[in-house]
C-alpha cells in the first residue's frame, strides 16, 4: 500500500469525488423501494420474457453479499472509494428489493419461488474479475456503464408493453447506475494522472476480459441471455457503440492511445524475452 | 497510394495473425471477424495496426458496425478515397 504525500493527495481528491457523488446522490437520487414504485401499476398479462429480464436482473443483484464484501476490501486503504462501496452497496440493495417486489406482487413468481432461487444463487460464490483496486475501478466503469444501457434499452421495452411498473424500476436502476459510472469513470481520471501508461493497459486489459458479473453463477444464464438478447441486451457493436467509446471518450482517452500502451509492453516483454528483438508490433 | 481490397485483405490476415498470435487457414472478404475467435477488442487491436501501417484514423462510431473482413475493407476504402 502506497503512503506518503501522493497518497495524501490521492486520498483527499477521492474523498472530494466522493463527497460530491454523495451529495449529489442525497439531494436527487434517493428513492424507496416500497414507496416509490408504482406496484399498483403491473401489467398482469406482461409476456413471461419481459418478467425473465426483470428475474434475471434480480438474479444478478442478488449476489450484492459478494460485490460488498470483496470489493470493499480491495479499496479499503481509500476512504473515499470505501464509503463509496459502502453507498454503492445500499442503492444495489434496492435494485433487487425492487425486482422482488414486483416479480411476487405481480403474481408470476411465488415467495417460495424467489426464496429457493434466492438460496440457489448462494450456492455459488461470485468471484472478483480482477485482483487490484485500479483494475476494479475500470471494470466497475464498464460494468456499471453497460448495466445502464441494459436498464434503459429494458425501461422501453417495458414501457410499450403496457408496464408501467417495471418501467419505473427500470428507470431508477438505470439512473442510479449512470451515477456510479460516473464516480468510477472520475477515480480513473485520478489514476490516470498518476499513471497514464499503466492505467492505460490496464484499461486495455479489463477490456479485454471484460464479462457481465451473472456468467457463470447465475442458474440458466445461457437461456436468460437468449431471451435478454431478444428483449435487447448488449452485443458487440452496443458494447463498443454504447459502453466502452462513451467511457473512453470521458475518460478522454483515445483508442489509439490504449492500442500505443498495449503495443509498447507487449515490445517490453519481446526484449525482455529476446533482448536482440527492436521490432514493433 | 490507395491499396487494392486484395492487399487489405492479405494485410487483415497478416495483422490479424500478430495480434491473436495464432495461424488463420483462410481469410476471405466474406469471413466474420467474430467466427474467428477475435473478439470486439481484438478488432479494435487490428483496426488500430492497419489504420497505423496506412496512416489514416477510421471513425469509432463506424467501427461498432463491422462484422465481416469486407465490411472493415469497405470502411478503409471509403477512408482512402475520402482521403484522395
Amino acid at each position: 500500500m502506497a503512503t506518503g504525500i501522493k497518497d495524501t493527495a490521492r486520498q483527499e481528491r477521492l474523498y472530494r469525488l466522493y463527497r460530491t457523488f454523495f451529495d449529489k446522490a442525497e439531494q436527487e437520487r434517493r428513492w424507496n423501494p416500497y414507496r416509490d414504485v408504482p406496484y399498483d401499476k403491473i401489467n398482469p398479462d406482461a409476456p413471461e420474457c419481459l418478467v425473465t429480464v426483470a428475474e434475471t436482473f434480480c438474479c444478478v443483484e442478488s449476489y450484492l453479499p459478494d460485490y460488498v464484501s470483496k470489493g470493499i476490501n480491495l479499496v479499503r486503504p481509500y476512504f473515499g472509494q470505501a464509503w463509496f462501496s459502502a453507498n454503492w452497496g445500499y442503492e444495489e440493495s434496492k435494485h433487487s428489493v425492487a425486482l422482488l417486489e414486483y416479480l411476487i406482487q405481480s403474481g408470476r413468481r411465488t415467495p417460495e419461488q424467489m426464496f429457493d432461487l434466492q438460496a440457489r444463487l448462494m450456492s455459488l460464490d461470485w468471484t472478483l474479475p480482477f485482483d487490484t483496486a485500479r483494475r476494479m475501478t475500470i471494470y466497475g466503469c464498464l460494468q456499471e456503464m453497460a448495466t445502464f444501457v441494459i436498464y434503459v434499452r429494458q425501461e422501453q421495452r417495458a414501457r410499450e408493453l403496457g408496464d408501467e411498473c417495471l418501467s419505473t424500476i427500470f428507470r431508477l436502476n438505470a439512473r442510479d447506475e449512470i451515477a456510479h459510472c460516473r464516480f468510477y469513470e472520475d477515480v480513473v481520471k485520478v489514476l490516470l494522472e498518476e499513471d497514464r501508461i499503466g492505467t492505460l493497459r490496464d484499461i486495455a486489459l479489463v477490456a479485454k476480459g471484460f464479462q457481465m458479473p451473472g456468467v457463470g453463477i447465475v442458474p440458466d444464464y445461457e437461456d436468460r441471455i437468449k431471451v435478454m438478447r431478444e428483449e435487447g441486451k448488449v452485443d458487440r457493436a452496443i458494447f463498443l457503440q454504447k459502453v466502452y467509446f462513451p467511457v473512453l471518450k470521458y475518460l478522454e482517452v483515445t483508442r489509439q492511445e490504449i492500442l500505443d500502451a498495449v503495443w509498447s509492453e507487449k515490445h517490453e516483454r519481446r526484449k525482455h524475452e529476446d533482448p536482440q528483438c527492436q521490432t514493433l508490433t | 497510394m490507395a491499396q487494392s481490397r486484395s492487399e487489405l485483405l492479405s494485410m487483415f490476415q497478416k495483422t490479424a495473425t500478430e495480434v491473436v498470435e495464432r495461424e488463420f487457414a483462410t481469410i476471405s472478404e466474406k469471413t466474420v471477424i467474430s467466427e474467428l475467435g477475435i473478439d470486439s477488442l481484438g478488432m479494435l487491436e487490428i483496426v488500430g495496426s492497419m489504420e497505423r501501417q496506412l496512416r489514416i484514423q477510421l471513425p469509432d462510431e463506424a467501427l461498432a458496425g463491422i462484422q465481416t473482413v469486407a465490411d472493415l475493407i469497405s470502411l478503409v476504402e471509403k477512408k482512402q478515397s475520402a482521403a484522395a
